[in-house]
């Protein structure tokens, strides 16, 4: 069981402006499950590669369980870290590759050979230990690299990206693996991913990194609920912005007025934002505002309707049935229940995001159904 | 793009008798003087030569050089030559690669550094070495000059000496860059990854280089070793230029049993030069072996 701390942790490369890992503070507690999430290029294997000290930080810190280890050498750090194209030895077999950590330790031939097996059995791999990796599958490599790293019991467990090389289906299976394992063994385990669902699904507590800096830290449900900036909305799957004036419980936008209170700020110039799926079409009464359908999307699970209030467009998923009630071109009432919507602070020009409420994700559904 | 399989396969196969149509006359006329000198090399040293009635081949030749003593001496010293040219260089070049990769920025510098050495010939890199540590040679003024020693022919004898230093410090120089080259290469490419699993796994520095960073190098280097030793084994010019008259190295002996004025020492000199050629298509077979092996991981 061991804590993480990251504090004022920085990279710059040289050659590189800015730099990749920019000042990170992060608390990660023992034992748990956190992700590292951020799209490509934002510093992630960065940040991994220094916390298992493959890499050197520019300035800042490093603590596992209160004690600085920046000037620890990675084989004694006890934070091992799994790459994301699994990096199996390829001159070695499985059983092999599995045992190379007690090789470098010296442990026993009879025990390593327990262990081997015992480690193979727990990843749902027995009996491959004399294959060869190149006779394994992507998701077989995987999690012999999950077993190799195992093996040798860390204290911290660094997954880069474990799950982007395999298909949606092995996907759903090694995260279930790596949940139990996780689990079971208690092991700190951070793990990379670009994708915020599988952030949301696999994670006590995710941290979201945009252009190297830390932008939010908390458990999933924040994400979605609670963003704490437009930005961090958007990259969680947000895509109705409207700006408005909230003084407190009631924010005044172009379209209306909305009794909305929840919100991140107290009053001032604010953005009502609200999911998706929690916008109620052909909901009428209070905080109803009527509109016209610009095009849908049919996705089996459900349908995604675009839709024009008053120069603005609002998405809304819904039941995949409504499809054959609403045609694009109908005009229609839609509400936005006032505990679902929440106020964020408008974001300042230097933060170079607009709230593009007609274009972003709304400009894809109207492309998909080709017809606006 | 969709025609049926049998059209498509004798298309391949029109293709491949069109490739190799071009390329006949190129085999014919390697196949000719390459197995045509070797097959009638290995006639003669077998003492078959009908056309002045020699018409019954024999050992006699090899049993004569394998129990001559000069044969035996020159063979002892040409296989030294060439294990410690191989060995020195290929410890050297790996050793010149790893460093080279550590100082990555200087990559394309080191590359041309590299490039210029592989096309200097060997004959003048033998001159050179000639020039730089025989007795009259520049290091040895120098160091007289120095005082070091009172006289140039003071200087350690470093050619024609009888541990071919000069011969093996001019396969070294040559040679390394040529291993070395190869190994950076492979290092570039495979990248240091590996080795970070290493260390993440535990393994200290040495034993990652033990366990990860040379394994991955191994064949493509012993590829390349196995070349320089045949190559080294098989060289004429640099012995005959920095080495000794007696022993001498083999190639040298068996070209001068070839021009002797006595023409019955000519089985002899084939029989020398197949046993060049027998060691040297051995180092070949471990090449091919290697690389096969290299190239399917
Ligand atoms: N060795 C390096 N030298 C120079 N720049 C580097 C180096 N490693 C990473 N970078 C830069 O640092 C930034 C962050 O890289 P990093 O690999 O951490 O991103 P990432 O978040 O893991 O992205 P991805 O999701 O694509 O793997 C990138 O802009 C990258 O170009
Ligand atoms: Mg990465």
């Amino acid at each position: 069981m061991t804590n993480v701390t990251l504090s004022k942790l920085t990279k710059e490369f040289e050659g590189k402006p800015d730099p990749s890992v920019d000042h990170i503070d992060l608390e990660i507690e023992s034992g748990k499950l956190t992700a590292l999430l951020g799209p490509s290029g934002c510093g992630k294997t960065t940040t991994m590669r220094m916390i298992a000290g493959l890499l050197r930080p520019t300035s800042g810190d490093i603590k596992f369980d209160g004690k600085s280890i920046v000037s620890i050498a990675p084989e004694r750090r006890g934070a091992v870290m799994v790459f994301q194209n699994y990096l199996l030895f390829p001159y070695m077999t499985i059983r092999e590759n599995v045992s190379f950590g007690l090789k470098m330790r010296g442990v026993s031939k009879t025990e390593t050979r327990q262990r081997v097996g015992e480690m193979l059995d727990l990843v749902q791999l027995p009996g491959l230990e004399d294959r060869m990796p190149k006779q394994l599958s992507g998701g077989q490599q995987q999690r012999v690299a999950l077993a190799r790293a195992l093996i040798v019991q860390p204290k911290v467990l660094l997954l880069d990206e474990p799950l982007s090389n395999l298909d949606a289906h092995l996907r759903d299976e090694m995260r279930e693996l790596i949940r139990r394992l996780q689990g079971e063994l208690k092991i700190t385990t951070i793990f990379v991913t670009h994708d915020q669902e599988e952030a949301a699904v696999l994670s006590d507590k995710i941290a979201l990194i945009l252009r190297g800096r830390l932008q939010h830290f908390g458990p999933p449900e924040e994400y979605f609920e609670r963003p704490a900036s437009v930005e961090i909305a958007r990259f969680f799957g947000g895509v109705n912005f409207i700006p408005g004036a909230y003084d407190g419980s009631v924010i005044a936008t172009s379209i209306g007025k909305f009794s909305a209170p929840r919100s991140s700020i107290a009053s001032g110039a604010g953005v009502l934002t609200i999911r998706p799926e929690a916008v109620e079409i052909g909901g009428e009464g209070a905080n109803s505002v009527p509109g016209r359908v610009v095009s849908h999307v049919y996705a089996g699970r459900y349908a995604r309707f675009l839709i024009d209030v008053g120069g603005i467009r609002i998405e809304a998923v819904s039941d995949p049935k409504r499809v054959s009630q609403i045609a694009d071109g109908d005009s229609i009432s839609l509400r936005f229940d006032p505990n679902e919507i929440w106020v964020l602070a408008q974001p300042t020009e230097g933060d170079g995001v607009s709230l593009g409420a007609s274009e972003g994700g709304n400009g894809s559904v109207a492309s998909v159904s080709g017809d606006e | 793009m969709r025609l049926p399989t049998s059209a498509r396969l004798s298309e391949t196969t029109a293709e491949r008798l069109r490739i190799a149509a071009l390329l006949a006359p190129a085999v014919a006329l390697i196949v000719l003087l390459f197995l045509g000198g070797l097959v009638s090399g290995l006639l003669r040293s077998l003492n078959y030569f009908p056309l002045i009635g020699l018409d019954t081949p024999n050992f006699d030749a090899y049993t004569a050089i394998l129990s001559d003593r000069e044969f035996l001496l020159s063979f002892w010293l040409t296989l030294y030559i060439s294990l410690v040219s191989t060995i020195l260089s290929t410890v050297l070049a790996v050793a010149a690669a790893l460093l080279l990769r550590a100082a990555l920025k200087g990559r394309r510098v080191v590359n041309v550094f590299f490039s210029l050495n592989l096309t200097i010939p060997h004959l003048v890199g033998a001159v050179g070495i000639l020039y730089l540590i025989s007795q009259s040679g520049l290091l040895a003024r120098a160091a007289a000059n120095l005082g070091m020693i009172d006289r140039p022919a003071e200087f350690p004898a470093l050619v024609a000496d009888p541990l071919a230093i000069g011969i093996i410090l001019t396969y070294v120089w040559k040679e390394v860059p040529f291993i070395g080259v190869i190994a950076l290469a492979i290092l570039l490419s495979v990248g240091e990854d590996y080795e970070s699993v290493a260390k993440s796994l535990g393994a200290k520095r040495w034993q990652a280089f033990r366990h990860v960073t040379l394994p991955l190098l191994a064949p493509g280097v012993a590829s390349a070793s196995f070349i320089v030793f045949a190559f080294t084994f098989g060289a004429f010019e640099i012995p005959w230029l920095l080495g000794r008259t007696y022993p001498s190295a083999l190639p040298v002996l068996a070209f001068e049993s070839y021009s002797d004025v006595d023409l019955g020492s000519r089985p002899k000199a084939m029989a020398m030069a197949m046993v060049i050629a027998l060691l040297s298509a051995l180092a070949i077979v471990g090449y091919t072996r290697l690389s096969r092996r290299f190239i399917r991981s």
